[in-house]
């Protein structure tokens, strides 16, 4: 039975941590058991070192840090089966948010941005990291391993500009062009001539390389599809020669013959419930509170779309609407037939669906329409 | 004769699992002391093997660890947890089960005297 010093202890951990052992959990199991062996099996007078280093050998085929790779092994298989339950639940779990985030967002329900957003969030942030995690842990080419993150990345571009695009955030566009320039220029050629070599994966790769490509190219119509920046800005500028219109007829002296305290207060509510719904639009479509004359070069441009989402049912902007449209009434009831405002222009008809198939510049339109009738009433400008 | 480590892989969680029900408290060394023990020197466990599996059960909450000082060593104690308790049970019975089955399938008569 041979007595360890001091010395010898520190030797043999420090020995320990220099082969390449760093779990401070597996150095101390490991330091206990070679000094349990030597002092068990080494005589009283024996040579120390040579010993222990023929105890030590004993412990590995080529190194002893393989104890320490198998312990992170197994302990990193746990997490695996962890990790791909993780990333089943998310998957399905964005797709059941897909669904019902549309389901929504066509029906005009409240929630609809939440549950779009949370899955979106949901896809590119756990799902496709972890699926980029446990799918390179199954290849072990660094060719593979590379296609993986190429793909991973565009997935995540992809699903993150098609986010940016529905809040309409700056930078949609550029990323999602560059999501479908990796995905035609890097990825698709890499798996098509990676592929192609090997004659099991030859059909496969074809097929599959076809499918995307015309995918891809599918999306990229998409993006051209859309009218041009040209487009808006004709439309734009449209827009704002109503409004300098309402702002000249304003200029003009108004008609105090048969006026009433009452219309003239009317009127200017009308007017300015219609100026909020402008902005509400704008600020939904630019971010702004209103159009400036050089919007060109400044690059502020308003895009058909939708109402934005304060046109919902409850939100400020319907509210606002159906303000509008009592107003319309009772102003109806107050003038003359031929003073009247059109009962047939789209705010009078605005009802929720009907919202819901205009766009903004639909909406726009009329409510300088509405301003202008107004105000050529208020100018004595309409024949009695 | 010593078994192939091969043979070993699948059965040394129960092995060690069993170990520790019977005695409730043992340090690594101790461990592959016994089993040489109990198996006449047939059953050999290394280090390379034991450890690995030591971290795994304990990070499957199966096992507990107390670290005891002696002198200027630390040696770690390993004990079942309660889930480790119950584990065990099914870890034994299921690897009897399997051993019938092997008999059975590779056609092992019993030895009769």
């Amino acid at each position: 039975m041979y007595q360890l010093n001091d010395q010898q202890i520190d030797y043999i951990f420090n020995d320990i941590s220099a082969r390449g052992v760093e779990m401070e959990s597996l150095q101390l199991n490991l330091h206990d058991h070679v000094c349990c062996i030597i002092e068990q099996n080494l005589e009283e007078n024996g040579d120390f070192e040579s010993f222990y280093q023929k105890t030590i050998q004993t412990f590995y085929k080529d190194a002893l840090w393989e104890i320490e790779e198998e312990t992170l092994q197994l302990l990193t298989n746990k997490n695996y089966y962890k990790m791909k339950k993780i990333m089943i639940y998310s998957g399905t779990l964005s797709v059941a948010g897909f669904i019902a985030g549309s389901i929504f967002k066509i029906m005009h329900w409240p929630g609809a941005s939440a549950i779009l957003l949370l899955s979106m969030l949901n896809i590119s942030l756990i799902f496709l990291p972890l699926l980029f995690i446990l799918k390179t842990r199954e290849v072990s080419a660094m060719k593979d391993k590379l296609m993986i993150a190429i793909g991973t990345i565009f997935g995540i571009l992809f699903s993150i500009s098609s986010l940016f695009k529905i809040f309409h955030w700056p930078g949609a566009n550029l990323m999602w062009l560059s999501a479908l320039g990796i995905l035609m220029f890097v990825f698709i050629p890499i798996y098509f001539f990676s592929g192609i070599r090997t004659p099991e994966t030859k059909v496969n790769t074809i097929i599959t390389s076809i499918i995307l490509i015309s995918a891809g190219g599918m999306l990229f119509t998409l993006t051209s599809l859309k009218p041009s920046t040209k487009f808006y800005i004709g439309k734009t500028y449209n827009y704002l020669q109503g409004e300098e219109l309402i702002t000249r007829m304003h200029s003009i002296k108004n008609d105090t013959t048969n006026q009433n305290p009452e219309m003239i207060n009317l009127s200017k509510e009308i007017i300015e419930n219609c100026n909020k719904i402008k902005e509400l639009i704008i600020i939904d479509g630019t971010g702004i509170k209103s159009i400036p004359k050089d919007f060109e070069t400044k690059d502020i441009i308003l895009q058909e779309s939708g109402l934005g989402k304060e046109f919902d049912l409850g939100a400020s902007g319907m509210e606002l609407i159906q303000k509008l449209k009592k107003q319309i009434n009772l102003y109806n009831t107050l003038v003359n037939r031929n003073k009247q405002l059109p009962i047939d222009n789209s705010i009078e008809r605005m009802e929720k669906m009907e919202l819901i198939r205009l766009s903004n510049y639909n909406l726009l339109n009329s409510l300088t329409d509405i301003q202008l009738f107004i105000l050529q009433n208020e100018k004595g400008l309409t024949l009695n | 004769m010593i078994y192939s480590s091969e043979l070993l892989k699948g059965t040394l969680k129960t092995i060690v699992l069993k170990l520790l029900a019977d005695n409730k408290k043992m340090y690594g060394y101790e461990i592959t002391q016994r089993v040489k023990e109990l198996t006449l020197d047939k059953i050999q466990i290394t280090e390379g093997a034991l450890y690995p599996t030591l971290h795994s059960l304990e990070a499957d909450g199966l096992v507990t660890t107390e670290t005891e000082f002696i002198g200027k060593r630390v040696r770690k104690y390993y004990s079942l947890s309660p889930t480790g308790k119950t584990k065990t049970k099914e870890k034994v019975s299921e690897l009897a089960d399997f051993m019938e089955t092997m008999k059975f399938l590779l056609d092992i008569k019993p030895k009769t005297a």
